[in-house]
């Protein structure tokens, strides 16, 4: 680590179960006692969010709502509301810059600061006791807050005592801490590169960081040294402003359907709609992709993940949605779909409204295209969709969490129609 | 469990310092008063910005009001209900 490095002060704040806690917050009467964010209650779909009063139940985020309601039958099911968290922590990160303008946002509930003064570790832990006090103050939530000489004992940090906690350590109290505990405790070692690792005997983060780095560069490549490193507490990566921007590397939609469907214009109405959302970000954004990837989880929750390099960057709905057909056309077996997403990814900045495909559009589907954004740029999203993606009448704006009611009339569900080939699922 | 509702909802309402401050309103023939606004935050929605508010009422009672600068038109969004049966 750098000299410069040695003295410099990060702060992890991480929101504890934050949208539940915003809904405990907004709403007094769901204080202390378990609530679950979710997409409508009154459809299947998956936890998003488990307050901790919902937690020894063993309720997790990701757990599908059914399973959820045996475990804990007694929570409140709250519908969850994107636009409220995210306006939200636009106002934490508001906050956050009150104290440092070296502010990174790592997700809608964390963000890493920089403290702009070098100070102590003692100093820093003030400032961070000080920061979780004003959030409770002013927003009645509750945040962990991990401190340290870098991003990486900071977010370790912060995971150490929740909910509100506060976790200040340099790098012998990070290796105190973490060195006897598993290797998959090191951010960045998920479940299978922790068995790898346990298979060449490297079982705690203590091991990791004492390894032979010849064995790790020839197990795992560059990344083997750069965790061994990551072990032993040191990281000097660098914060990266929320003032500076990051590029998106992808942009994707994904529903949870209210039911298993394999109603062929059903889900592909959804494909469109997705399609069309995701082309909408890409053009809003003013950026482009050249690959498209499906996403189609089965009744039996096995995903399958297909993709497409195009031979040119597209934002346009109508490609989108002929690759992404043509993926699911190819690789859906007939059988009941749980889930569909839709990702474009390999993103490029496009310039004002150019044409990013050679032959691929004419002028006059741009033209449409442009005044189309332009109707909804003014009246929001739901003032225009694909006709296509009307099996969602009724339900056509953008649906919190990735729900979207099935269409019911007989005849939107003909008979199962063969595909072109069988699914390739895991 | 909460009801979602798209109810056109009179509002009295004063503007402190800026903001926007609902006092009371008339739904479904009771006036319910505002006891505290519990959140605030807001959506855009084309050109517009809908702003929402939380609100308890004196008998605890949990709902969500939304402006809709278009109009202007307050809208009940959100009810609680206790669950029966």
């Amino acid at each position: 680590m750098s000299a410069k490095d040695s003295t410099r002060m990060i702060l992890l704040i991480d929101m504890d179960a934050f949208f539940a806690s915003v809904e405990q917050a907004h709403h007094p009467h769901l204080r202390g006692v378990p609530v679950m964010v979710c997409g409508d209650p009154s459809r299947r779909g998956v936890v998003t969010a488990a307050s901790y009063e919902a937690r020894p139940f063993g309720v997790r985020a990701g757990m599908p709502l059914g399973e959820a309601r045996r475990l804990c039958p007694q929570a409140h099911y709250v519908e969850g509301n994107p636009d409220k968290y995210v306006a939200l922590s636009v106002k934490l990160l508001d906050l956050y810059l009150s104290i440092s303008p070296d502010v990174e946002p790592f997700s809608v509930d964390e963000a890493f600061l920089q403290l702009a003064r070098h100070g102590s570790l003692a100093e820093a832990r003030e400032i961070a006791r000080g920061l979780q006090a004003e959030i409770d103050r002013r927003f009645s939530l509750g945040a962990s807050v991990g401190v340290g000489p870098s991003k990486l004992v900071a977010k370790m940090a912060s995971g150490v005592q929740k909910p509100r906690g506060l976790t200040a350590m340099d790098v012998p109290a990070f290796q105190r801490h973490f060195w006897p505990l598993d290797v998959q405790e090191l951010w960045g070692v998920g479940p299978k590169l922790a068995a790898r690792m346990r298979s060449l005997g490297i079982t705690t983060v203590g091991e990791l960081a004492h390894a032979p780095t010849a064995l790790l560069k020839g197990n795992f490549g560059i990344i083997g040294p750069q965790l061994k490193e990551a072990a032993a507490g040191h990281d000097e990566t660098p914060i990266v402003p929320c003032h500076r921007g990051v590029e998106p590397k992808s942009m994707g939609h994904e529903v949870t359907l209210p039911e298993d469907s394999s109603s062929i214009p059903f889900l592909e109405g959804t494909l469109l709609r997705l399609s069309d959302q995701v082309a909408r970000r890409l053009r809003s954004d003013r950026m482009a992709g050249r690959v498209v990837c499906v996403k189609l989880r089965n009744h039996r929750f096995e995903t399958m993940l297909r993709q497409r390099v195009l031979s040119e960057h597209t934002r346009e709905s109508r490609r989108v949605f002929e690759v992404a057909r043509t993926l699911w056309r190819e690789n859906w077996d007939g059988g009941p779909l749980r889930l569909i997403g839709v990702t474009v990814s390999d993103l490029e900045p496009t310039e004002g409204g150019g044409q990013t495909e050679l032959f691929a559009s004419d002028l006059r589907s741009q033209t449409l295209t442009a005044a189309l954004d332009r109707v909804r740029d003014r009246l929001g999203e739901a003032s225009i969709v694909p006709a296509g993606a009307l099996t969602h009448r009724g339900h056509a704006s953008h649906v919190p969490f990735g729900t979207v009611p099935l269409a019911s009339s007989p005849e939107d569900r003909p008979e199962k129609r063969r595909v072109t080939s069988p699914a390739k699922g895991r | 469990m909460f009801e979602s509702l798209s109810d056109p909802v009179d509002v009295l309402s004063a503007c402190v310092e800026g903001r926007l401050e609902p006092l009371r309103f008339r739904w479904r023939g009771r006036v319910i008063r505002v006891r505290k606004v519990t959140g605030r935050w807001h959506r855009r929605e084309g050109q517009s910005q809908l702003q929402y508010f939380s609100i308890e009422d004196a008998s605890g009672g949990s709902y969500e009001l939304c402006h809709d600068p278009r109009g202007p038109k307050w809208i009940l969004s959100r009810v609680w209900v206790e669950r029966t049966g």
